[in-house]
């Protein structure tokens, strides 16, 4: 094991290995069986986790226990293969468990044996990726391909979709939809919603186009190059505008198709978009942190995409692959490879983005943290519906990255920074400090274009309404603790520069050098006795103002009391 | 022989998902990447917090010169992040394949972290049966952990399911309760709550799969755990009161009994007379042991009842007795292939069973409810609430209207 007592690492088990990469290609074939062999447990887990993904896939098992495994499963094994066999499969595959692969059982054996014809035996690497999986189960797929001399012209062949890849569906959809516009057919998708016989006529394609290249896919391209002659796209991810019509002209160039009007309109109704109102007005005002720990090619994709052709800038990414980090550092300067959930979180923090693209831990941890503006586009899901809807590849997808964003994005926003249905207006006339003034200026600044009056409008009419409350001028106290409490969270730990910049919160001159005790603060929660020692850390003038912070800060966050955990988080969240 | 399996889940998770409900209290799952992963995930929907799960992930190099060292440091980093009272080690597959001597690594541990307990159980194909047992054998574990305390003269300690039985037991306390009998639970959301069973002075379990856990209270402590019937729907309900009120000589408690059957009987005749004479069919196949407490409510309100059950254990044969003598319930022991072939034979209305199964049920659009949402079945408003909106809630228009579709348009 790698880590030690200093380096506390939990969120490997959240990705997705070997084993799960294997079936969620082997069960795209659809009219395969497949056959996990493996103990029940194994069995339930992974049919169930790929059915919260994917429609009615199914899977069978040959439920092995700890008896069957110690004495050899084999006999098993057989009895399975047989009964599925009657059923009249198009192929059946079989996918080995890790238990499986500790004992060694001869599986290959066992299907000489049975003799079906198109048996295809997968034995995932204990200890590999989820890539590694779906490349060894599209590799072995090929063995079953029957060669042929005479290419269809114009025929690709796409890579890459499994079941359980995030938004696979749709992708494969609206790509088909591009190449039948140029002229162009699938001969076959490995493996999503694939056939036996449309694997096994995956020879005749002129090309293969590898859509997934920062995750899976070349090494069989490579090998279809090698056994086939059939050559492979593998540099250009159809995603964004640019990315799509590069695509397809490549495609068109390398099939030699006959020049079509196709990408043109495409591009006319992509430049017509791009007029729209809600395009740019909004897409530049935003931010977003993309999480793709599971899918590095979206995370290319997307953020180049956004960066270069929506004005949107990416202030956090996520991935899982040195090549795809290397890639989208180009386009965005916090680059996680492999973080930590804890990490993700100390970056959605840190980065405030106005919307977050991941799967069901980030929602998780964004949630958490009061991030409103979140778009799935990852796994873990737990339960995610996909339709041929909603792409994220291709023209479409490009519309469709930008509609969610700013859907998701602008009203969200837009009711945060309103008052109350039939709240007051104005609290009445009510005198500012200077530096309430300066601080409330420099906070505006930090607020999208898009909302920014109407949010200073409801920051202004909090505040003089707390000063009123108080009998007081608006200080800047009273800013920064409306600006900590009614604005976006989002925006919480920009703010917390404003009043760096405008000088701390000082408090009377004649307590300036006042040493305040800890004991002598008035809490009025329960405070641990971690939490109330790291008070120490605070200057001893503002202690007192912190003590207020953080109860707040506690209550907003359903916290019954302050702990030293409390205490952390909020200081993270102020940026300190 | 089946070439699926029709269970809840794989035994680990339901071990995962249950001490994931008790503070106090950290599970360490054992094992290779995939088996964390998905019971990591398959567990997500069933705890309330604490959602990271932390493991060893096994590797190769793990499987050849053996893991305990990854384990024992694990141990550490995760006593030194959560401070627990208890880490459960959760001993999957592949690791009791490779003969890990977790045992040995635990008594290491006894010595480096006096403060801490560690115990483990065994889960995977441990029990490739029964996966609810995944629950009994980690809560056996944590028992093994418990300390020796006093008695509370006259109390009565409940064991109920499996972690969804935390704050699910109220209809069965609160009766016991208003009865002047002090009441321990089990399973309970702490882990000092959970400690308290052992001053029980008598032991109840409230339903079938906690045999492993009786077992090593008694062996442990000595209390014997009674077994009266599934306290679901009218007649469960009342009998298993009836029986605690005649052990503990508890008049009230009858007193309470029969009041509560004159509240809730009326109820009970208006659902049976909505149902009766439509000769209604429902299979119920292998859930969390809900397959044979809902499976005993609708048999009381009167339908033909099929359940494949999820275990055959001591307590499963005492209800499924009672089940077949008081309402004519067919048990199916015997293997079949697939869920479709059943249905094929018994034509059911309704279904009640797993995701895996529902693969085969949707095909036919045959009304289906999935067993892991139907788990607070205990006392008598449960049973009136499912009876009243059954066929709402499965909203069987829907299905035929589908079905329908398919008629006219094929699929």
């Amino acid at each position: 094991m790698s880590q030690g007592k200093e380096d506390f690492r939990m969120q490997e088990i959240h990705t997705p290995s070997a084993f799960e990469g294997a079936l969620w290609a082997a069960c795209g074939v659809k009219d395969a069986i497949t056959v996990f062999h493996s103990p029940p447990g194994c069995y339930i887990n992974q049919h169930v986790n790929m059915l919260v993904n994917d429609w009615t896939v199914d899977l069978y098992s040959t439920n092995l226990s700890y008896a069957n495994v110690m004495q050899g499963a084999e006999e098993k094994l057989e009895d399975v293969m047989r009964k599925v066999i009657s059923k009249n499969p198009a192929a059946v595959i079989v996918v080995t468990a890790p238990s499986v692969e500790v004992t060694q059982d001869d599986v290959e054996g066992v299907a000489n044996k049975v003799g079906f014809k198109d048996t295809v035996i997968i034995r995932p690497p204990i200890g590999g990726s989820v890539n590694d999986g779906k490349d060894e189960t599209f590799l072995k797929l090929l063995d079953i391909m029957e060669p042929v001399k005479q290419k269809l012209p114009n025929s690709v062949n796409i890579i890459g979709p499994t079941y359980s890849t995030f938004n696979w569906m749709a992708d494969v959809c609206e790509l088909k939809r591009m190449l039948e516009g140029v002229g162009v057919t699938v001969n076959t998708v490995m493996t999503a919603g694939t056939t036996v016989e449309e694997i096994k006529r995956a020879p005749k394609a002129s090309l293969n186009l590898c859509i997934y290249p920062y995750d899976c896919g070349i090494k069989t391209a490579k090998e279809m190059e090698k056994r086939f002659g059939i050559p492979y796209l593998d540099d250009i991810i159809p995603i964004g505008f640019e990315n799509s019509s590069l695509w397809l002209e490549k495609i068109v160039g390398l099939l030699k198709v006959s020049d079509s009007s196709f990408v043109k309109e495409e591009m006319q109704s992509a430049i017509e978009f791009a007029k729209s109102n809600m395009f740019f007005t909004v897409t530049f005002e935003m931010t977003a942190a993309l999480s793709f720990d599971n899918n590095n090619t979206y995370a290319v994709g997307i953020s180049e995409f956004y960066k270069k052709e929506a004005g949107t800038e990416i202030v956090m990414c996520s991935v899982s692959s040195e090549a795809a980090a290397e890639r989208v550092s180009a386009v965005c300067d916090e680059v996680l490879l492999n973080g930590t959930i804890e990490q993700k979180r100390d970056k959605f923090i840190s980065t405030a983005p106005m919307a977050i693209f991941g799967n069901f831990y980030d929602k998780k941890i964004s949630m958490d943290e009061g991030f409103k503006n979140f778009i799935f586009a990852d796994i873990p899901t737990i339960g995610y519906l996909g339709t041929e809807n909603c792409p994220f590849m291709g023209f479409r997808g490009a519309k469709y990255l930008v509609q969610c964003l700013v859907n998701e994005v602008y009203m969200g926003i837009f009711l945060e920074t309103k008052g109350e249905m039939e709240g007051k207006i104005s609290g009445g006339v009510v005198p500012w400090d200077i530096k309430a003034e300066q601080a409330m200026m420099k906070i505006s600044e930090m607020i999208p274009h898009f909302v920014r009056s109407t949010a200073m409008k409801k920051l202004h009419q909090v505040s003089e309404q707390m000063a009123v409350d108080n009998g007081t001028n608006v200080t800047i106290e009273i800013v920064q603790e409306v600006s900590d409490k009614f604005t976006p969270t989002k925006f919480k730990a920009k703010f917390s520069e404003v009043f760096d910049d405008v000088g701390p919160q000082v408090p009377a001159e004649e307590d300036e050098d006042e040493e305040v005790p800890i004991e002598s603060l008035v809490f009025n929660m329960e405070w641990e006795n971690a939490a109330k020692n790291m008070l120490e850390m605070v200057p001893s003038p503002f202690r007192k103002v912190a003590v207020e912070n953080t109860e707040n800060y506690a209550k907003e966050h359903s916290s019954e009391k302050v702990t030293a955990a409390v205490f952390e988080a909020f200081r993270k969240e102020l940026g300190m | 022989m089946s070439l699926k399996s029709y269970e809840h889940c794989c035994s680990t998770i339901q071990a995962l998902a249950s001490l994931g409900k008790i503070e106090g209290v950290i599970p360490l799952l054992h094992g290779p990447q995939p088996c964390l992963y998905q019971n990591q995930v398959g567990s997500m929907s069933c705890r309330p917090a604490q959602l990271l799960t932390a493991g060893t992930l096994i590797n190769k190099s793990n499987v050849i010169f053996g893991g305990e060292e990854s384990l024992k440091q694990q141990v550490h980093n995760i006593y030194k992040k959560y401070k627990p009272k208890v880490i459960v080690i959760i001993n999957t597959c592949v690791p009791q394949l490779i003969g890990e001597d977790v045992e040995g690594v635990i008594i290491e541990l006894e010595d480096e972290i006096p403060d801490l307990t560690v115990v483990t159980c065994k889960s995977g194909f441990n029990y490739p049966r029964s996966m609810p047992l995944g629950s009994d054998t980690s809560w056996a574990a944590l028992v093994g952990g418990f300390k020796e305390k006093e008695k509370v003269p006259g109390s009565v300690g409940l064991i109920g399911r499996t972690g969804q039985d935390a704050g699910n037991m109220a209809p069965i306390d609160i009766p016991l309760k208003k009865a002047g009998i002090k009441t321990f639970l089990f399973p309970a959301p702490h882990i000092d709550e959970m400690e308290k069973i052992v001053s029980a002075d008598s032991l109840y379990s409230i339903h079938i799969t906690n045999q492993l856990t009786s077992n090593r209270i008694k062996e442990k402590f000595g209390t014997e755990t009674r077994f009266i019937e599934i306290p679901v729907g009218l007649e469960g309900t009342s009998n298993f009161l009836r029986g605690v009120a005649d052990r503990e000589k508890n008049q009230k408690l009858h007193d309470i009994v029969d009041a509560e059957e004159k509240r809730v009987r009326p109820e009970f005749d208006r659902i049976k007379a909505s149902f009766k004479g439509k000769g209604y069919k429902m299979l119920l196949v292998t859930g969390p042991a809900n397959e044979v407490s809902i499976g005993k409510i609708m048999a009381e309100l009167g339908m033909e009842i099929f359940v494949v059950p999820s275990m055959k254990n001591q307590l499963y044969k005492q209800e499924k007795k009672i089940m077949e003598d008081r309402y004519g319930v067919t048990f199916i022991e015997e293997d079949f292939e697939l869920l479709g072939d059943l249905i094929e034979e018994i034509n059911p209305d309704f279904i009640s069973c797993e995701f895996q199964a529902q693969v085969e049920t949707v095909k036919k659009f045959v009304p289906t409810i999935i067993n892991m949402m139907y788990l607070c079945d205990y006392g008598y408003d449960y049973a009136i609430d499912l009876g009243t909106n059954f066929l709402k809630t499965i909203k069987q228009p829907v299905y035929e209207k589908w079905q329908g579709f398919v008629s006219r348009y094929g699929g």
